[in-house]
């Protein structure tokens, strides 16, 4: 593959992954209800709500009116569907759409942040979105330096080793394993409790693995695509675990976009996997130790 | 701009949450995060406390342990004073994980108060008294608990020495916690014996008994589908989200002293079950597992809302979710209802014990966006197994006391008509996690003259038939983290077999309620008859049936399709038969079952009987 059509497949996956990340969080908005509960059901919120001159009803409804927060929530999942729009469409210099870019790592960090409060201040749970926080502004930093500059390749390591690291300090035990991954991990392979608890543990073991060996040069492709696996893997487990053909719409609604927001978790390895091989393919050294090979079977051809 | 306010008040509120004082707020430490570990003890305090109840001369003793250090026995006994020794009654190996001693003695005394001591190695002590079966007692009285939260961001670490005194001051014969004694998710042990700390001290002395409900094993809400995994967020598919040695774990701690179960065949998982009843003092508990069996929404029934168990709109059909096949108490359950409320040996009155009430009790819930129409997680719903459970309770004329909502309430549930079937009392949650307000958006209708807006008939959010009396609803916005802001309580429920009567009352915390000025939550305290918890406002009465005996057990069977209206055991000599006009009933009687027929096609309107039993 060309380098130029190397380059294009490559933000063709930052555009999936952060455009599916976006997609599954306006689901969310949209069709269910983004989790800002915590920060909206505050006395502090609601002071500061209450100085600008937001009453009471205007702030949370009446029940048979929306209030701000619904009217507001709603509206946020619309912006999310524009973020997510706007990564098909960005290109390099559109400035406005860079900016909404940007505003979708913003919404995606404040959502994570949400999330972090709701675990009572696990670390671990804001970490563990730094992949999906950072894919919009990837994306960006691809198209306005490239996939392969070192800055793209740089945050798209730390959004690797976030998403790897947040989830092996559940999986590893280091914080309290979330009862749905011993569920999906003993619904899918049929085992259990002991088994899945086991699974989940090396899975974590090896998260840490992965998060290492993807800055060592050597290991660097091999941990990239395990994470691709495992991160594809952990994405499609909630609709394999839960979907089921006696549920309405077969729970598709229910669980689908639980993989489809998860998409950088496979995606971000894939692309550093992607880079790496056809840095490798196109690399001076390869290319002399390709041709010296070509050369001699030709002299014992002849 | 209605927009850009909304952004910048979710980014404010991000800084806020973390960064911002807060206002009112009673002690420094009040935002810090409740620090829940397993204390090391001495081996003289391995014992952290024990419950226990009896049943049909059988006696079952929890000892809860802290971790019983490497190389030690794991040989626990139980000894009971017999004179002025004391003589071991039992012996029983401790049960890890979870540190749990259960004990079990046949045979057991009821009529006479007993010392007991619970001993490990040879320094471990620890001590209480098995009540005597108060039978000739006329007021039992059950002290009420739900919503054991430590969470200082809501009280929740505020000492429960008031708790403790008040049970004491009133002598409580029955501790009933109904539910979310423990609201972490992953540390039920630690948190299991922070409970025994703070309630030990009256749990040791008088039968308690515990029911486990979703936050005590380990979720958030719960439709346990029959042992189920459970894999979305929230767990409206059904099941349980911890893996089933955890759940069998929290069982073992709060039920393994109950009575044994009924019918204790194991669900999913291997998680047990223990429905079952305790006849104590006359009064016949039935203690139900309103959760384990029932069926998740998620997937199930129409979306209505944000949440697969929320709905939101109030335009929707309630029938739309009534689905086929949704189990609420599921048949073995049900089935146990039906010979509990036909079997009057002991009892003069019934009781139903269960985590939550078979309505929705709430119309605004404790979240920004809170009116919802209904709520799943209630006994609302389904629809169809909520009227099955409640047409079985009320053929016993049960009175029903839960928890779990979080909001203390009194309703009378309706079936076929208003007011046709048990009252409950929801009683008030120890330190309030969550609030919620029973807030109609219209006046009931047939109030009580000088009653409160928001009583009387109603339908709920499943158009299910209910009238409320009361309700404690904490103050209207998020202010304050004190308890009875957030209408923190508990429930004293006072019954007399003597006149029959039934008085709840809601304490709110930190009063002494035997001082005359101390005052109740608006609405209570409120007596009612026992025969109310099945008096449709329809019906007629049949002729006066005059017996020989005291309080004989009645019983009505329609004549026509046989099958039984209800069992009940009358109040003297003397008892005049509630019944719908139209139909014709057969009567049968006795002393302690209703064994012989003492009336045939008996209709509303009939002429008095003598009736002489054997």
């Amino acid at each position: 593959m060309t380098s130029h059509r190397s380059d294009a497949f490559l933000i063709l996956i930052l555009r999936l992954s952060a455009g599916l990340c976006l997609l599954g969080w306006a689901w969310v908005h949209l069709y269910w209800e983004g989790p800002y509960g915590i920060l909206l059901w505050n006395e502090n919120t609601y002071a500061l709500a209450e100085s600008w001159g937001i009453g009471w009803e205007e702030f949370v409804g009446s029940g048979a009116n929306d209030g701000l927060v619904q009217t507001g929530l709603k509206w946020i999942g619309w912006l999310y569907v524009v973020c997510a729009a706007v990564t098909i469409s960005v290109r390099s210099g559109a400035k406005i759409q860079m900016t909404v870019l940007a505003l979708g790592t913003g919404f995606l960090t404040v959502l994570s942040y949400a999330k972090f409060l709701s675990a009572q201040l696990q670390f671990p749970m804001f970490l563990e979105h730094g992949g999906q926080m950072l894919s919009p502004a990837l994306l960006g930093l691809a198209l306005t330096w490239g996939a392969r500059h070192r800055a793209t390749v740089a945050v798209a390591i730390i959004a690797f080793i976030a998403t790897f690291a947040g989830h092996g300090c559940y999986a590893i035990g280091w914080l309290p394993t979330p009862g749905n991954f011993h569920a999906m991990t003993s619904l899918v392979l049929g085992v259990e409790f002991e088994t899945a608890n086991l699974i989940l543990r090396i899975a974590g073991v090896l998260d840490f693995i992965v998060c290492i060996g993807i800055l060592i040069p050597a290991t660097r492709q091999v941990s990239a695509i395990y994470a691709t696996a495992w991160g594809l893997m952990t994405a499609i487990a909630r609709p394999v675990a839960g979907m089921s053909l006696s549920l309405n719409y077969w729970g598709a609604d229910q669980y689908l976009h639980e993989a489809v927001l998860r998409a950088p978790h496979f995606l971000l390895p894939l692309f550093l996997f992607l880079l790496w091989r056809y840095s490798d393919e196109t690399s001076p050294s390869k290319k002399a130790s390709s041709n010296v090979s070509e050369e001699s079977r030709t002299d014992e051809s002849s | 701009m209605r927009l850009r306010n909304f952004l910048t008040l979710i980014c404010a509120g991000a800084l806020l949450t973390s960064a911002a004082p807060v206002k009112n707020k009673p002690s420094a430490n009040r935002r810090a995060k409740a620090v829940l570990t397993t204390p090391e003890v001495a081996p003289v305090d391995i014992i952290c406390f024990a419950l226990y109840t009896v049943s049909d001369g059988t006696l079952k003793l929890t000892a809860q342990l802290y971790p019983i250090p490497d190389g030690e026995t794991h040989t626990v006994r139980l000894e009971i004073m017999q004179g002025r020794k004391w003589v071991e009654v039992a012996k029983t190996k401790v049960i890890n994980p979870g540190w749990t001693a259960p004990f079990r003695v046949e045979d057991w005394n009821d009529s006479m108060a007993q010392r007991y001591r619970v001993r490990h190695g040879s320094t471990a002590t620890y001590e209480g008294t098995i009540r005597r079966n108060p039978t000739d007692q006329d007021e039992l009285i059950v002290a009420g608990f739900t919503g054991n939260s430590i969470q200082p961001s809501h009280g929740g670490d505020i000492s429960r020495q008031d708790i403790i005194d008040n049970v004491k001051r009133v002598d409580a014969d029955v501790l009933f916690f109904s539910g979310d004694q423990v609201y972490d998710h992953f540390k039920h042990y630690a948190a299991w014996l922070k409970f025994g700390r703070d309630f030990g001290e009256i749990i040791k002395d008088r039968p308690t008994i515990c029911l486990p409900d979703d936050h005590d094993a380990g979720q958030p809400n719960l439709w346990g589908e029959s042992g189920k995994i459970s894999t979305l967020s929230g767990a409206s598919d059904g099941g349980y989200s911890r893996p089933g040695v955890y759940v069998q774990e929290v069982e073992r701690a709060q039920t393994s002293h109950l009575p044994d179960p009924v019918d204790p065949h194991k669900i999913g998982q291997g998680i047990g079950v223990w429905f079952t009843n305790l006849n104590w003092g006359g009064i016949d508990f039935a203690i139900l597992e309103d959760r384990k069996f029932k069926t998740g929404p998620a997937g199930r029934v129409p979306k209505q809302g944000p949440r697969p168990d929320h709905i939101r709109n109030p335009e929707y059909d309630p029938a739309s979710v009534d689905v086929d096949g949704a189990v609420l108490l599921g048949d073995r359950q049900l089935k146990f209802i039906d010979n509990w409320a036909q079997d009057w040996q002991d009892a003069d009155m019934k009781v139903a014990l269960s985590a939550t009430i078979f309505t929705g009790g709430a119309h605004i819930h404790g979240d920004a966006n809170g009116r919802l129409h209904a709520d799943m997680d209630s006994n609302g719903w389904p629809q169809a197994g909520r009227n099955r459970a409640l047409g079985s309770l009320r053929k016993a004329f049960a009175f029903h006391l839960a928890g779990d909502q979080h909001l203390a309430t009194i309703f009378q549930h309706g079936v076929d008509e208003h007011r046709d079937a048990i009252w409950s009392f929801c009683v008030p949650s120890i330190a309030n996690l969550y609030l919620r307000w029973w807030e109609p958006l219209e006046e009931g209708l047939n109030r009580e003259a000088g009653s409160l807006a928001y009583t009387g008939d109603y339908l709920d959010g499943f158009a299910n038939k209910v009238t409320n009396f009361a309700a404690a609803n904490p103050e209207k916005k998020p202010s304050g983290k004190l308890l009875n802001t957030r209408a923190a309580g508990y429930g004293i429920v006072r019954i007399n077999t003597q006149t029959r009567l039934i008085t709840m009352e809601c304490w709110p915390r930190n009063v002494d309620i035997t001082d005359a000025d101390s005052e109740q939550y608006p609405g209570w305290p409120r007596t009612i008859s026992q025969f109310d918890n099945y008096n449709p406002p329809s019906w007629g009465q049949l002729g006066e049936l005059s017996f020989a005996v005291e309080d004989p057990v009645v019983q009505l069977i329609d004549a026509e399709t046989d099958e039984i209206l209800y069992t009940v055991r009358a109040s003297g000599k003397s008892f005049t038969p509630g019944a719908p006009s139209g139909r014709a009933f057969t009567v049968k009687a006795g002393k302690d079952s209703p064994d012989t027929v003492v009336v045939k096609s008996a209709r509303v309107g009939s002429a008095p009987q003598r009736v002489k039993l054997n």
